[in-house]
């Protein structure tokens, strides 16, 4: 991926390479808030060994900057609030399930509180809808991770395109610089069917 | 199109000249030389956003001679320095000042349907530019739902097809609605609307491609259309149409001035004339006011109504033109639910505009369904994040989402836009929360009717339909909505709506709305040409030109 960046033009390149290189210093997130958001993240993205894409850095950037959608559930507070919010609740559950703060719990544990979040659907979670509180997390989380150029590789999409555009659109096409999926008989569904 | 149309619409609009040749996006030198009103200047015309329907009518009234001014909140955008080829990177795009949404069914805004800066939503908007069909502006006559329009589609007709001219719009022969021909051939089409298609055919439904406002060859000095596939991101290329290129250069050839960065506050009233004089706006935190001898708001669906109810006075306690409590109410989305196929082939949807396949076969009331009115079906290719959104819905989260998400060059999408009813409880209210200019940000409450449940589960089971049909396996469809109309409908009294035919306000003589809020009800089109039509006729009304 970033061995195309020189047929990018330099404003997409710069907004693109910014994300590889120093990232901003957490300005939102407390030290506590940060470390339960890394662990919250890890799990949600599945990151759960290194090289990761380093998210929180950039959720605590839109959090700083006021980079939110703007708009937010008459029945959730405005989103660095409920991020705020969220995340000490999460502590709160782990301290009830295992004496410990979200961050120092075992991953099956994290996992666990997380799957009985999720479980809740648009029910109670701490006075907040679970169902919102979800939908907080996975959008943050899913726009920063499927931002950076490793994510992109992951999933064989080939990135930013002006000014060179395409040539070859269309069913089993490929430009040159395009990958075949390495592994096309992996279909997620029929491994579930079996 | 031939040379002796291209020669009409460029006698009538010369936007498309007027910009560079070179490779590079804007015509610096324009702007540069583009006429400054003062505030003391009494403008003939003040228009409040230059989006869709704000450009055009500057455009067109600027062509008349008139002295007309449009102030927008957010920049106006070059293409080349502020727009990139990446989702992340496009979030300046979106109307991301506070608001609160609510009801049982409550409607994310920001990056789906809210635009900023000069051009509106046009600028990320997908490029699909379907007229309504001549049912829509009789629903109620025909089905006893929605509203009548005070208006015909025979009066947009001709509306119609000169922003089609002037967009241009390219796409197959439409045999839907009041069949018609489009300006220019339709694009080549890649892996999602070949699906699109092939589904389509084998499951007996007919599918088009088009229509889409994005140049099919070059087009005065815009060029051809590179199937990027970031249309969503705004167009770097100059192809996809926007009114940041198709109306506003001419505009500004003729006199008007486009004052970006200017947030509109309130609509100045005189109580002793009852009329407008002008509106209160913020630039670089200085509160100024302009003058102006009428006033057309054209902020879009929230923030229309938003700038009404903070517009009081004494002669107007509960928000200008709202003597009958019609202002913020009938707002209307679409349930827009997005179902996707996965194919052993690599479809790569990412390939190609967005826009490229859709059908209108399910637009009109079926008396075999249990449901009034329809749906229309598009191809959409969402972008990674987008994707990951679309993934996540279905619960997705951890290694399962990162699998799912890996296959992402297997994927077909289609999307749906139902057309739901206009309700009066589907409104925008001032929320007790305030935004930084200390103005109370916009509540938008909505909840679905049993009509428009039914037809989002009746467009899922055909958009399956299709993409089995064309050899998917599994199916996963997310439930989201699209596009904004209403809040300021127009009606033929002023206790059904707030402003009349001609979109002049019921209760102040001078001030007229001219966005996507007066639309009485939405069909499944998208709404950006007829928004643009709509304020091009009733630019003819203002100027007394007959066509």
């Amino acid at each position: 991926m970033l061995d195309q960046a020189g047929s990018w033009d330099a404003v997409t390149a710069g907004v693109v390479l910014s994300r590889i290189g120093r990232l901003p210093g957490i300005r939102f997130f407390t030290p506590a808030e940060e470390a339960t958001a890394t662990a919250l993240c890890d799990r949600l993205l599945g990151q759960d060994s290194e090289p990761k894409v380093a998210v929180v850095p950039q959720i605590d950037a839109r959090l700083a900057e006021r980079q939110t959608d703007g708009w937010h559930y008459a029945d959730m507070p405005e989103d660095g609030q409920a991020w705020r919010s969220s995340l000490r609740f999460l502590d709160e559950d782990s301290q009830d399930a295992c004496a410990r703060d979200f961050a120092q719990a075992p991953a099956e544990d994290q996992r666990a509180i997380l799957q009985a979040v999720q479980d809740l659907g648009s029910k109670d979670w701490h006075g907040l809808n679970a169902a919102h509180v979800w939908s907080l997390w996975t959008r943050y989380a899913c726009t920063a991770f499927y931002a950076h150029p490793s994510a992109w590789n992951e999933i064989g999409f080939p990135g930013p395109a002006y000014p060179r555009g395409y040539k070859n659109a269309g069913v089993d096409s490929r430009e040159p610089y395009e990958v075949a999926d390495a592994y096309p008989a992996d279909d997620p569904v029929r491994r579930k069917e079996n | 199109m031939t040379p002796a149309l291209v020669t009409t619409v460029r006698e009538r609009n010369e936007s498309a000249w007027l910009l560079p040749n070179d490779g590079s996006r804007t015509n610096h030198r324009l702007r540069a030389d583009m006429r400054r009103f003062a505030d003391s200047d009494m403008v003939d015309l003040v228009v409040v956003g230059c989006g869709a329907g704000g450009s055009t009518m500057l455009q067109r009234l600027a062509r008349r001679g008139w002295r007309v001014a449009g102030l927008d909140a957010g920049p106006f955008w070059d293409p080349d320095t502020d727009w990139v080829s990446d989702e992340a990177g496009s979030h300046h795009l979106y109307w991301t000042e506070p608001r609160v949404i609510s009801g049982s069914d409550p409607v994310p805004l920001g990056s789906n349907n809210s635009g900023r800066g000069v051009g509106g939503s046009m600028v990320h908007y997908a490029g699909y530019t379907p007229r309504f069909h001549p049912s829509d502006f009789a629903t109620w006559t025909n089905d006893g739902v929605g509203a009548d329009w005070p208006l015909r589609y025979a009066d947009l007709r001709p509306y119609y097809e000169q922003i089609e001219q002037e967009l241009p719009v390219a796409g197959d022969d439409w045999p839907w609605g009041d069949p018609h021909s489009y300006p220019q051939r339709p694009h080549p089409v890649g892996g999602n609307g070949e699906i699109f298609l092939r589904g389509a055919y084998a499951s007996g439904i007919t599918a088009k491609v088009g229509p889409v406002a994005i140049a099919n060859g070059r087009f005065g000095n815009r060029p051809h259309c590179i199937y990027r596939g970031f249309c969503l991101q705004g167009c770097k290329v100059n192809a996809k149409a926007s009114p940041l290129i198709t109306h506003i250069p001419d505009a500004l050839a003729h006199g008007a001035e486009v004052r970006a960065n200017a947030m509109v506050t309130g609509i100045g009233f005189d109580e002793r004339t009852g009329r407008a004089t002008g509106v209160h706006y913020i630039m670089h935190g200085t509160p100024r006011f302009q003058r102006a001898a009428a006033v057309a708001v054209a902020g879009y669906s929230i923030e229309t109504p938003r700038l009404l109810l903070n517009s009081a006075s004494r002669r107007f306690p509960d928000g200008m033109c709202n003597d009958f409590d019609q202002v913020g109410r009938y707002l209307m989305v679409q349930g827009a639910p997005q179902t996707a196929g996965r194919f052993d082939a690599e479809v790569r949807m990412y390939k190609s505009p967005p826009p490229e396949v859709s059908s209108e076969q399910f637009y009109e009331t079926d008396p075999a369904k249990p449901y009034k009115r329809g749906f229309s079906i598009q191809t959409v290719s969402p972008l990674p994040i987008t994707w990951a959104e679309h993934v996540a819905a279905q619960g997705h989260w951890g290694t399962g989402l990162r699998q799912y998400m890996s296959d992402y060059v297997h994927w077909s999408c289609l999307g749906a836009l139902c057309e739901f009813l206009a309700q009066p409880d589907n409104r925008v209210t001032l929320a007790g929360e305030k935004d930084r200019y200390g103005l109370p940000v916009a509540n938008f409450a909505y909840s679905q009717c049993d009509n428009d449940k039914r037809l989002i589960r009746a467009a899922q089971g055909v958009m399956e339909q299709i993409l089995h049909a064309a050899g998917a396996d599994e199916v996963i469809t997310i439930d989201r909505y699209a596009h904004l109309v209403g809040g300021a409908r127009m009606a033929a009294d002023e206790r059904h709506g707030v402003v009349d035919r001609n979109c002049r306000s019921f209760a102040v003589p001078n001030l007229y709305i001219t966005d996507g809020s007066v639309l009485p009800t939405q069909g499944s089109a998208n709404p950006a040409l007829t928004i643009m039509a709509n304020a091009a006729r009733v630019a003819d009304q203002l100027t007394g030109s007959s066509r």
